[in-house]
């Protein structure tokens, strides 16, 4: 339907146009007037009234055209107002400096002044409209993209080195046309494929592929080899500026080398070369250990490299950290707990010259806490976690228990990978993946979920948007993203681009075929080649991500950011290859990797201000190591150990099984569908056989929502009626060689529907040392149907019983003391083994549902609200201030000495002292107490690691 | 997460500086410093008709038939054929001509006058019907599982606009506990994401507690808490590390324990307390946790909220989430919303806050007696053998997920007044057959009543991230009946 506003949008479109007039006008105008100052120049007048005048029309008309174009076609934003109240402005002033100038006339000296004053100010408005409005039209980085350093960083001075290397030729080797066409389509890389790439065809014109480059566009061949005048392409880019055929039409165009490259390549028969182009820098795959400098005066390699880095870059040596601080970084590094205040003085006191080489290496052969420390790096690294989606699915599995078993064992760094991507049992929930139910993204399968997390955690490389198409920020294309993810594929993968199907088969491939082949039928042969591909020494990218990944938890920074992208440029190349290949001379030892960076001068350095965030990022210089935060399990493993225990149990535990017992409930179904437990009693049964060996002991563990009666081979063993009391019963005397029979009448109170469970486990130990386990699970039976009076015994048939029901409900998960021997010597619950909770999420544990290389240190308003009146740092800090008090009694300054020793590792000053003293007052109640913790807790000095 | 990767291209730090009048002053001057920002952005703000959102999420699948579009009324009788069963309800009508409602929702029929009705909401198609998969969809506009972590609405929101009043945070999630079934998988959309924990969501799950998340710790009288907070600063301030540790580190934690201080020693704490309210009014409102969250969220709206859900919480079996029993379920749950929902929409209206606040209500499907997913679309389906009559009264109702002919209702925020929009066939599959809508126009309405660019986007691990996939999805502009520009003179 055509626009009945035709006229008005039409005057809106002139808007444009006539701006130009005011502008050129009055800003003329305005500099004779000031040429005309003090009565000079009078032969002006007349043409600068006129100007005025005509300036001021043309102002009045622009306004208006403006907002019409403005109302006509819908613009809106704030630069859009902001140019239309200038733009009024500029009207208003300029009808009033015209009508100052009219009356001026009279000679009155006072409006000539006012009209000169007017006519200043409208220019300033005009110009600044104006730029609004140019901002409008060319895009607010017109102007500022072409100062240098601006826009691409595409270097394009090769274009010239290339033109005057080949223009001498007149034909030109297989190697040359290699290199020109790699420098071509290089350049087509970053000047076109925004629009034209497989992934954005504009013009259906793709410049990404052989195929595309010769099919050309809807505007004809993009490319008649040998004719560059008869090329489409050739001729787009010669346009000059603002021409609306020219190419490109975003970014800068090309410069006369570019251009002359372009022709070169097309007249020399638009050669196509076999190899891929590698657009973005990629870092060498090989590691060259560098020669350290001869003649240095430092003794450790890190520092005789910093050394002769800081020379180059003017910067001196921090000072050495004191003793009191290297004493709590080290333990914080190493095992993630506080030093005991003894041991902070006796290193202080200890002359011998290598006791922090000693420290270090006690720390590291301090096995559990170093382990329980940093077990965390590597779940949030391996997205491994003890609770988070698909566990309850199946679609998920843990590898906690290989881990740890691999920390506490210092397995090597190259048998972890092995197993991480040849796993066992216990090691497969790393490729495994996360598998939701139903259909999914083509990019978020199980295997392009492997290839994605063994690309980010292990090898620095970003698989994440090569799964979807060619990357654009990668040389990584679809097909490699594919053919690695097909390594671990059953059936061979189709390439799905943009959750589209292709048709095309990948081909299976590792990210970097130069490390070795892969090729076989089977998933597991394809499993093991990888694996010995990845752990192949050439392949220095592996052990240069985990290098860096570990110099950035020590130091702060890595030595390449952000540390899952190691393609970019390290502050220090030599630095970073010389600890790789050490890490690999060392038999790719991890603790060994450690201490080589915790003996260097550098980390024993004080800390660094880096004042903003930015410093951080680019042109970042090393100096020194930077502060860090203590992570969420470092902070509550300290509170754990000086206030009182935060967490009771932990969720694995490495020297008790786990009980493997579900919550199980009959499963209720209204036709064919399951409901939710209905009302009523049920009856469940669970026969096993034990054998001839003497029972020398049977222990019963049972919660049942809502109620039970819990039999053993026809004996009550016993009732209960509330479910977060577990029952516990010594079933000794009930048990019997044979066959064994256990019954449970449950009972679902209420008048509806609702959530019902049953949780049982028994352990029963025969001679020898044999342990049997049964535990409530999917074998066991259930009935809604009252059984005959003989259904505790064995000889009862269950036959026409239904198999007992997961409903999957785990609305009964808070802390049970579900557990055999409960009373164990108290240990102190490391915080990295207990399941993520509000607490340790507030203070930045990620749920790992993804795969987190970097935590969030910055402070939230959520974090500081669950410290400031969390109930449950409430709570713990409650229970310490009792606990001290008991202890302490009203001795103010025991209280303030331990607390201080115990945490900041040094005795308050003079000035806390008096501050604390008072807050404490005479005779310290709990909450006089809890407040100084409190205080002393949150304080940067406690959460900072300096 | 990676901090430094994120590439800001929003103005929302320079938003966030203003309050709420000063954006409204800013409408009729040109104040300098949004001059001078324009220079330096590349994004603009649009008009917006609403500057907060509230959320009345109706958990497990809400069967429209069941409720705002009812269609032929099966009444229960022994043997009734299950294919006859379209609605277990009769229909009544609302304040709307020609709008009826399923009996049960009078109270709601009386505000639609004021607000919109979408009738033909298209959930994705997701294979295999699964709630929390679903809800993640619904909330954030990905399907899981995605390589990066999606942000809730609410994040987006509260990253864009930052919180209108400084002491109440922008994204508030009511009624939602996580102890539940499925809690991991509500846990992986109630998030912001890669966004940064800062925009996450702040929980109350149970709102008559709601006071208690925003004052000083139980049992601790003001003035301790007074003391406690000085001798921290005290401390603090004397301490030889602040000067080591970075500026920006040491700022961004003496300012957040600021600002939580500020928070939970603000008067605005009050805005939580629902024992604030008079006793009348509170009754009106409590229908269980649902009703008193709306009691909540209104007070929160009026005093400067950004975005606030209220959930009438998923658990597996329970509340909308009906897998037998439907008719009796369907009737407690209308019970449930019906008179806080009307009341909150009344309420709002009244003191005038309606004019620029954005009410949803909606939830991730519909439901059907008989067909699992919809028409054309092979799904897992969950029950096979449906008899052909039905014999008990627990059989009667919506047992089946169903896709198509969801219902979405919209007050306030520039939202056209007494507009139905889209339409559902009469007969089964009761599915959309006029103006279908996906969720990324939802989102895109919600954004564009906000002011949020349609393009607004992150780059995360080299990656573009927007607010929906790809940018894609226009907001229903009919659903604001005219164009946006208009809406600004409101302002002034």
């Amino acid at each position: 339907m055509d626009n009945p506003n035709w006229l008005l949008q039409f005057f809106g479109r002139l808007h444009p146009l006539v701006v130009h007039f005011p502008i050129a006008l009055l800003v003329i105008a305005f500099f004779f007037e000031m040429l005309s100052l003090k009565g000079k120049r009078n032969g002006l007048r007349e043409g600068i009234n006129l100007m005025v005048y005509i300036g001021a029309g043309f102002a009045m008309f622009s306004a208006l055209f403006g907002w019409l174009l403005k109302t006509q076609e819908n613009y809106t934003g704030d630069l859009v107002d902001n140019h239309q109240y200038t733009g009024i402005a500029t009207a208003v002033l300029a009808l009033a400096t015209a009508f100052a100038l009219k009356k001026s006339k009279t000679k009155n000296p006072q409006s000539i002044k006012l009209y000169r004053v007017l006519l200043g100010v409208t220019v300033v408005i005009l110009t600044i409209a104006g730029h609004l409005g140019a901002n409008l039209t060319h895009g607010e980085d017109y102007l500022t993209s072409v100062f240098p350093g601006k826009g691409s960083n595409y270097s394009n001075e090769k274009s010239g080195v290339l033109l005057s290397e080949l223009s001498g030729y007149e034909t030109l080797s297989e190697p040359q046309q290699n290199k020109l066409n790699i420098e071509v389509r290089g350049l087509f890389a970053h000047k076109c494929y925004q629009c034209h790439s497989e992934a954005k065809q504009k013009g259906d014109l793709v410049l990404e592929t052989k195929e595309g480059i010769f099919k050309g566009g809807k505007s004809g061949m993009a490319v008649v080899p040998g004719k560059s005048h008869e090329s489409e392409i050739y001729n787009r880019i010669i346009l000059p500026a603002g021409h609306d055929k020219v190419m490109p039409t975003k970014g800068k165009l090309l410069n006369s080398d570019e251009i002359e490259l372009v022709k070169l390549w097309i007249d020399q028969g638009a050669y196509w070369s076999d190899q891929a182009v590698k657009i973005f820098p990629e870092a060498d795959l090989a590691l060259t250990k560098p020669e350290l400098p001869l003649n240095s005066i430092e003794n450790h390699p890190i520092d005789k490299l910093l050394d002769l880095y800081f020379k180059e870059n003017n910067l001196k040596w921090q000072k050495a950290a004191n003793d009191r601080v290297f004493v709590r970084r080290a333990y914080l590094d190493v095992i993630g707990l506080l030093p005991e205040p003894g041991v902070v003085e006796a290193f202080i006191k200890d002359t011998n010259s290598n006791k922090k080489e000693v420290l270090i290496d006690n720390l590291l052969n301090d096995t559990t806490n170093y382990t329980q420390n940093w077990i965390s790096f590597w779940n949030d690294l391996l997205r491994n976690d003890y609770s988070g989606t698909g566990y309850i699915t199946k679609g998920r599995e843990q590898i906690t228990n290989w881990l740890y078993k691999s920390l506490e064992s210092n397995k090597t760094y190259d048998q972890m990978v092995v197993e991480l991507v040849n796993p066992t049992k216990e090691s497969e929930g790393f490729i495994k993946g996360i598998e939701w139910r139903g259909v999914i993204n083509s990019s978020q399968s199980t295997e392009m979920q492997a290839a994605q997390n063994i690309g980010q955690s292990l090898m620095g490389v970003n698989v994440k948007c090569a799964s979807c198409h060619n990357s654009f920020v990668s040389n990584l294309t679809l097909e490699q993203a594919y053919g690695f993810a097909s390594i671990f594929a059953k059936e061979p993968l189709e390439l799905n681009r943009c959750d589209i199907p292709t048709g095309k088969i990948a081909k299976v491939n590792f990210l970097y075929p130069e490390l070795g082949a892969i090729e076989s039928d089977h998933l597991s042969e394809r499993l093991l080649q990888l694996s010995e591909v990845m752990i192949n020494k050439k392949n220095g990218r592996l052990y240069r991500t985990i290098t860096n990944r570990f110099w950035e938890r020590l130091m702060g920074r890595g030595i390449i950011e952000p540390v899952d992208e190691m393609d970019n440029t390290p502050w220090n190349a030599e630095l970073l290859d010389w600890l790789s290949t050490d890490f690999v001379d060392s038999g790719t030892d991890l603790k060994h990797l450690i201490k080589r960076i915790m003996t260097s001068r550098a980390y024993q350095s004080s800390t660094v201000n880096y004042k903003t965030e930015e410093d951080l990022k680019k042109d970042y210089v090393f100096n020194g190591p930077l502060i860090r935060r203590l992570s969420a399990e470092q902070f509550s493993d300290a509170i754990s150990q000086v206030i009182a225990p935060v967490f009771k149990a932990v969720e694995y535990n490495p020297t008790e099984e786990k009980i493997p017992a579900l919550r199980i409930w009959h499963q209720e179904k209204d036709l064919t569908n399951t409901v939710l437990p209905l009302p009523g009693k049920r009856y469940f049964r669970k026969t096993f056989n034990l054998s001839n060996k003497t029972i020398e002991k049977g222990l019963a563990l049972i919660s049942v929502d809502d109620s039970y009666v819990l039999y053993i081979n026809n004996n009550k063993v016993g009732v209960g009626n509330d479910w977060t009391q577990v029952g516990k019963y010594d079933v000794t005397a009930f048990l019997v060689n044979g066959v064994n029979t256990i019954a449970i009448e449950g009972v679902n109170t209420g008048k509806e529907d609702n959530p019902a469970s049953l949780l049982f486990s028994m352990q029963i130990y025969l001679k020898g040392n044999e342990v049997v386990q049964i535990n409530s699970d999917k074998t066991w039976k259930s009935t809604a149907v009252k059984p005959t009076d003989n259904w505790m015994k064995s000889s009862f048939n269950d036959n026409n019983w239904q198999i007992a029901h997961d409903y999957g409900f785990n609305n009964w998960s808070k802390l049970l003391d579900f557990r055999f021997n409960g009373n164990q010597d108290e240990k102190l619950v490391r915080a990295s083994l207990v399941k993520q909770n509000p607490f340790l999420k507030a203070l930045g544990r990620p749920d790992r549902e993804i795969v987190v290389s970097k935590r969030e240190e910055r402070a939230t308003l959520l974090q500081s609200l669950e410290l400031t009146n969390g109930t449950f740092f409430n709570n713990v800090l409650n229970k310490g201030g009792l606990q001290w008090l008991k202890k302490y009694g009203n001795n103010n300054e025991a209280i303030l000495e331990a607390l201080y020793q115990k945490l900041l590792g040094r005795n308050p000053s003079v000035n806390e002292k008096e501050i604390l003293l008072a807050a404490l007052g005479k005779q310290p109640n709990v909450e006089q107490i809890q407040d100084v913790f409190w205080a002393v807790l949150i304080s940067p000095e406690f959460q900072f690691i300096n | 997460m990676k901090n430094n990767a994120i590439n800001n291209t929003s103005r929302r730090d320079f938003i966030k500086k203003m309050t709420a009048a000063s954006i409204a002053a800013s409408a009729t001057t040109i104040p300098i410093a949004s001059f001078l920002s324009s220079c330096s952005s590349s994004v603009q703000k649009m008009a917006a008709s609403a500057d907060s959102v509230i959320l009345l999420w109706m958990a497990g699948g809400m069967a429209h038939t069941e409720t705002f579009d009812p269609k032929a009324y099966a009444p229960f009788v022994k043997g009734l054929e299950t294919k006859k069963v379209l609605s277990t309800f009769p229909k009544l009508p609302t304040v709307v001509d020609g709008l009826e409602f399923s009996e049960g929702l009078q109270n709601i029929g009386k505000v639609m006058d004021k607000g919109a009705i979408i009738k033909s909401y298209k959930a994705a198609d997701l294979g295999h019907i699964l709630h929390t998969r679903h809800q993640f969809h619904w909330h954030t506009c990905y399907e899981p599982p995605q390589s990066v972590q999606a942000p809730h609405i609410g994040a987006w929101i509260a990253k864009e606009l930052g919180p209108i009043n400084p002491v109440i945070p922008p994204f508030i999630s009511i009624g939602q506990r996580f102890t539940m079934g499925e809690a991991e998988e509500l846990k992986a959309f109630h998030s912001a994401g890669f966004l940064g924990n800062e925009y996450g969501p702040f929980l109350i799950p149970d709102p008559s507690e709601g006071l208690d998340s925003v004052r000083p710790p139980q049992g601790m009288s003001l003035k301790r808490f007074e003391a406690r907070h000085k001798l921290f600063k005290e401390l603090a301030n004397k301490s030889e590390v602040m000067e080591q540790a970075s500026d920006y580190q040491r700022e961004s934690l003496m300012r957040s324990m600021e600002q939580s201080y500020r928070l939970l020693n603000s008067p605005e704490a009050k805005v939580f307390d629902l024992a604030q309210e008079p006793k009348e009014i509170y009754d009106t409102y409590n229908t269980g946790r649902f009703g008193l969250g709306c009691l909540l969220a209104k007070r929160l709206a009026m005093n400067g909220a950004r975005f606030i859900s209220v959930s009438t919480e998923y658990e597996p079996f329970l509340g909308w989430d009906t897998h037998a029993n439907g008719h009796t379920r369907a009737k407690g749950m209308k019970a449930l919303i019906d008179k806080p929902v009307a009341q909150l929409i009344k309420d709002l209206d009244e003191t005038g806050h309606l004019d620029r606040t954005l009410i949803i209500l909606a939830s991730e499907f519909s439901r059907d007696a008989i067909m699992e997913g919809r028409p054309g679309v092979e799904v897992r389906d969950q029950a096979k053998n449906q008899p052909d009559a039905i014999e008990n009264i627990r059989h009667y109702g919506m047992h089946r997920h169903f896709t198509d002919g969801g219902s979405i209702l919209m007050w306030g925020g520039g939202i056209e007044k007494g507009l139905v929009y889209g339409k559902t066939a009469d007969e089964r599959p009761c599915v959309s057959i006029e103006k279908p809508v996906v969720i990324d126009q939802v989102h895109q309405s919600i954004y564009h009543a906000l002011g949020i660019l349609p393009d607004t986007h992150y780059t995360i691990e080299g990656r573009p991230f927007y607010t929906t996939p790809d940018g894609n999805g226009e907001p229903i502009l009919d659903l604001f009946g005219k164009p946006m520009t208009a809406s600004k003179e409101k302002l002034s």
